[in-house]
Formats: C-alpha cells, sequence, structure tokens
C-alpha cells in the first residue's frame, strides 16, 4: 500500500513544480497556447481509487495550483469538475472484465488509444471550464473556446511526450 | 428511514462533489472581496519561496539585458539630477524652494513571478510588509505602470497586473487632459482598452496616455501608453481607444512599488467627510 502512494505523492509534487516553475512560463503561441500539465498526475491516479478520494484529491491538486496562481477557487473547480466526470468517464471505457488489479491509466498499461481518448476527454473538460470560469463572462465566446482547445491539444502533447520519457515499456517497443 | 440512508450512501460521490464544488464557488466570490482569513495567492511564504527559486535560476540567462536597461534608467536619472544643472549666471538670482515637497517615496522590488498570456494575470514582487509594501499602492515599471498591490506577506507580495480585467486605472490623455479608464479587455498583453472618452473628444494616434494620480496608487503623470486606435462605435457614449501600453509586462525585471505620503492624511479626510 505505501508503494502506490508514495508514487503518486512523488508524481503529485513533480508535476506541479514543473507546472509553476517552467510550463507555466512557456511561450507556445502567446495566449492561445496555456497547457496545464499538472492534470497529468490526476488523469493517472489509480483505478482502484474509490470514487471519493479521487475527488478530494482532485480538490487539494487543483488547491496547489490555485496557491501558486492567486486564483482561489478557479483549479479547484476546474479539477473537480473533471474529476467528477472521470468517474463517469472509467466506468464507460472499462474493459469486459472490469479493470483488473494492477492495471495503470497510462499509454504502456492501457494502449495508446485508450489513453489519448480518456485524456483528452478529461484535459477538454479541465480546459473549458477553466478557461470559461477564469474570464467570467460570454461576450468573447469563440475566442475562448479557441484558446481552451488549442490549450488542451497543448497540453495533450505534452502529457504524452511526459509519458514516452518516463516509461521504460514505450521506449523498449519502440527500440 | 433504511432507504434514505442506503439512498444517500449510493449518491454520496455526487454529495461530496456539490459539497466540494460549493467550498470552490465561495472560494472564487470571495477572491476579490477584502478581509479573507486564508490567502490563497502567490503571496503566501510557500508559494512565494518557490516562486523566488525560479526567479534566482532563471536570472542568469536576462542578466544582460536588464543590466542594459538599469544603466538607461540611471542615465536618465543622473541627467536630473543638481549636479547636471549648472548654477545660473546671475548670482543675485535666489530660489528659496518651499513649493515642493516629497509627495512620493518608491520601494525597490524585483519580480519573481508574473504571467500574461492568461486572462487573468498577477506578478509577484519579493518586497513584503517588512519592507514597507501595504495593500492598494501601486507599482511602476522602468516603462510604464504595472499593477496594483493586492495582497502581501511579511516578504512578498501580490500584484494585479494591469493585464487583470479586474483593475481599472485612473488615466488621462496628456495633451487634452481628458480622463477615464484603462481596461484590459483586448486579451493582448501590449494593448488596454480606455473607456469614458466622451465621442466631442478629438482623440489622435500617438497621444499620449498617462496616469491621473490623486487616488492614491500612482503618482500624477506617470507614463502608461499611446493611443494606437481610435474608433466611435454606434450605440455606445464614449470612443472606443485601444493603447499600447509602454510597459512590457511580458519580461520581468526590477519594479518599483509607490508609497503615496499623503495618503493617510487624505484618507482620514474624505472618512471625515463621508461621516459627517
Amino acid at each position: 500500500m505505501i508503494g502506490p502512494i508514495a508514487t503518486n505523492l512523488g508524481r503529485f509534487l513533480l508535476l506541479i513544480l514543473l507546472q509553476v516553475m517552467v510550463v507555466d512560463h512557456l511561450n507556445l503561441a502567446g495566449v492561445w497556447m496555456v497547457p496545464y500539465l499538472y492534470v497529468l498526475f490526476l488523469i493517472m491516479l489509480p483505478f482502484e481509487l474509490p470514487a471519493w478520494g479521487g475527488l478530494l484529491i482532485g480538490a487539494v491538486t487543483g488547491l496547489t495550483m490555485d496557491l501558486f496562481s492567486s486564483t482561489p477557487g478557479l483549479h479547484m473547480s476546474a479539477c473537480l469538475v473533471m474529476m467528477f466526470a472521470r468517474i463517469r468517464l472509467l466506468r464507460l471505457m472499462a474493459p469486459r472484465d472490469g479493470y483488473e488489479f494492477g492495471m495503470r491509466p497510462t499509454v504502456p498499461g492501457m494502449g495508446l488509444a485508450w489513453f489519448v481518448t480518456n485524456a483528452s476527454v478529461l484535459i477538454a473538460i479541465h480546459h473549458l471550464w477553466l478557461f470559461f470560469v477564469e474570464l467570467h463572462r460570454f461576450d468573447a465566446f469563440f475566442s475562448t473556446l479557441g484558446r481552451a482547445l488549442l490549450s488542451s491539444i497543448a497540453t495533450l502533447a505534452l502529457c504524452l511526450l511526459a509519458q514516452m520519457l518516463t516509461s521504460r515499456t514505450v521506449l523498449k517497443s519502440r527500440a | 428511514m433504511r432507504d434514505l440512508f442506503r439512498f444517500l450512501l449510493r449518491i454520496r460521490d455526487t454529495l461530496l462533489f456539490i459539497a466540494l464544488m460549493v467550498v470552490a464557488g465561495l472560494l472564487l466570490y470571495s477572491g476579490s472581496m477584502h478581509h479573507r482569513a486564508i490567502a490563497i495567492n502567490s503571496s503566501n511564504a510557500v508559494a512565494g519561496t518557490f516562486l523566488t527559486w525560479r526567479s534566482q535560476a532563471a536570472e542568469y540567462t536576462s542578466l544582460r539585458e536588464v543590466n542594459a536597461r538599469l544603466a538607461a534608467e540611471n542615465a536618465d536619472w543622473r541627467n536630473r539630477h543638481s549636479s547636471a544643472f549648472a548654477p545660473n549666471a546671475d548670482p543675485l538670482v535666489r530660489i528659496n524652494d518651499s513649493l515642493h515637497h516629497q509627495m512620493y517615496s518608491c520601494i525597490p522590488a524585483k519580480i519573481v513571478g508574473s504571467t500574461w498570456h492568461k486572462q487573468r494575470n498577477y506578478v509577484t514582487l519579493d518586497k513584503g510588509e517588512s519592507n514597507g509594501v501595504r495593500k492598494g499602492m501601486g507599482v511602476i515599471g522602468p516603462d510604464g505602470i504595472v499593477g496594483v498591490v493586492h495582497d502581501v506577506s511579511a516578504r512578498f507580495a501580490s500584484v494585479i497586473s494591469v493585464l487583470n480585467p479586474e483593475v481599472k486605472t485612473s488615466v488621462k490623455l496628456k495633451r487634452t487632459g481628458n480622463f477615464g479608464l484603462l481596461y484590459w479587455d483586448t486579451g493582448d498583453p501590449a494593448t488596454a482598452s480606455m473607456v469614458d472618452i466622451p465621442k466631442h473628444v478629438r482623440v489622435a494616434t500617438g497621444d499620449t496616455v498617462v496616469t491621473m494620480g490623486g487616488d492614491g496608487v500612482y503618482p500624477t503623470g506617470a507614463p502608461v501608453g499611446v493611443v494606437a486606435e481610435v474608433s466611435s462605435p454606434p450605440g455606445r457614449p464614449d470612443q472606443a481607444v485601444v493603447v499600447r501600453l509602454f510597459e512590457d509586462l511580458t519580461r520581468s525585471g526590477y519594479v518599483y512599488v509607490v508609497n503615496d505620503l499623503q495618503r493617510a492624511e487624505r484618507d482620514s479626510l474624505q472618512q471625515r467627510q463621508e461621516q459627517e
């Protein structure tokens, strides 16, 4: 039980620091691409985690981001909406016999197609909520929509890159 | 009764979600309120310390540029220093300067964290309450205004950037003297909008925009930007003026927190007026 907790805690710290120290300062396409890599931590939480645990972890993760970006409640609500959607999404995307013990919601664990589908839906939900709540109004609807979707693509690309760089099996299968 | 408990147990995740969302919603709406129990912003010690580490690590990459800017500013001050002026040739001219007294003092600070690509941007400074920085003080950079301090801890200050629709700055056109509000709705870190300029005022592109002052935030006449576009949309009582900001908020460096020395006096007078 200690193993997965330590792994996830480490991943949490690493991704939050990476977000506030590096990713927040990247200039990919100005205001049009603002990736939020830290959601990868929430996407990679184990399947065995009960739904309420996921919600609580999502709230804490969002609050930590709010602390760094001076936006009380913004990331917290976005993470909560995303984790609430994740409950239903994981049920929808379950294999026929359910998730086996030890399966991980990663590229090596579930395959590239599964991961991309799962991650892109979750990232899109998170980003759409975040960008619209951040703006607080709807008059710039299409430009905000564009920003949110372009940023989602950037986040997804960073998530895939992170998976490629950190998992041995992906590298092995390419070699 | 047992059915009710069973039902509640079945929807416990939804209930938890709703409860947590209520907390997040309260945080969102209290974010702009004046008194808060916990400071969820980058002026707190933990976030401030991390941001300082980052800024220290990244500092070396921009030393050349920062040096050049500081040197240029030094030269500017040197030009205004008394040693740059020759005494009047006529020894009989005597200027007893009782007309001037200091109104503003500046606290130098370094930007340790800033965003410009988000829709609500904030700047974190490495000076806080122990250095004399207080809530509501204005922050100006070498070229123009930067923002307003909205929260301070002992060692850090969190500043609402000009690139944040929450802050509206009183500004005026230097040439005509008409005043309006500077408001960031352009979504572009280089420009902002100036509203409340009546239609009859002839605004030309290239007009300089400076701060109004008198509000205890910025000194009067601090540089803001130049008018880049003017249009007169129908159905609006004012003109749509786009201002190109002087200060490049996409780079970080050294800024000054403006301390209005007469603020307490003015505030207490206004308070007395309100009470009467």
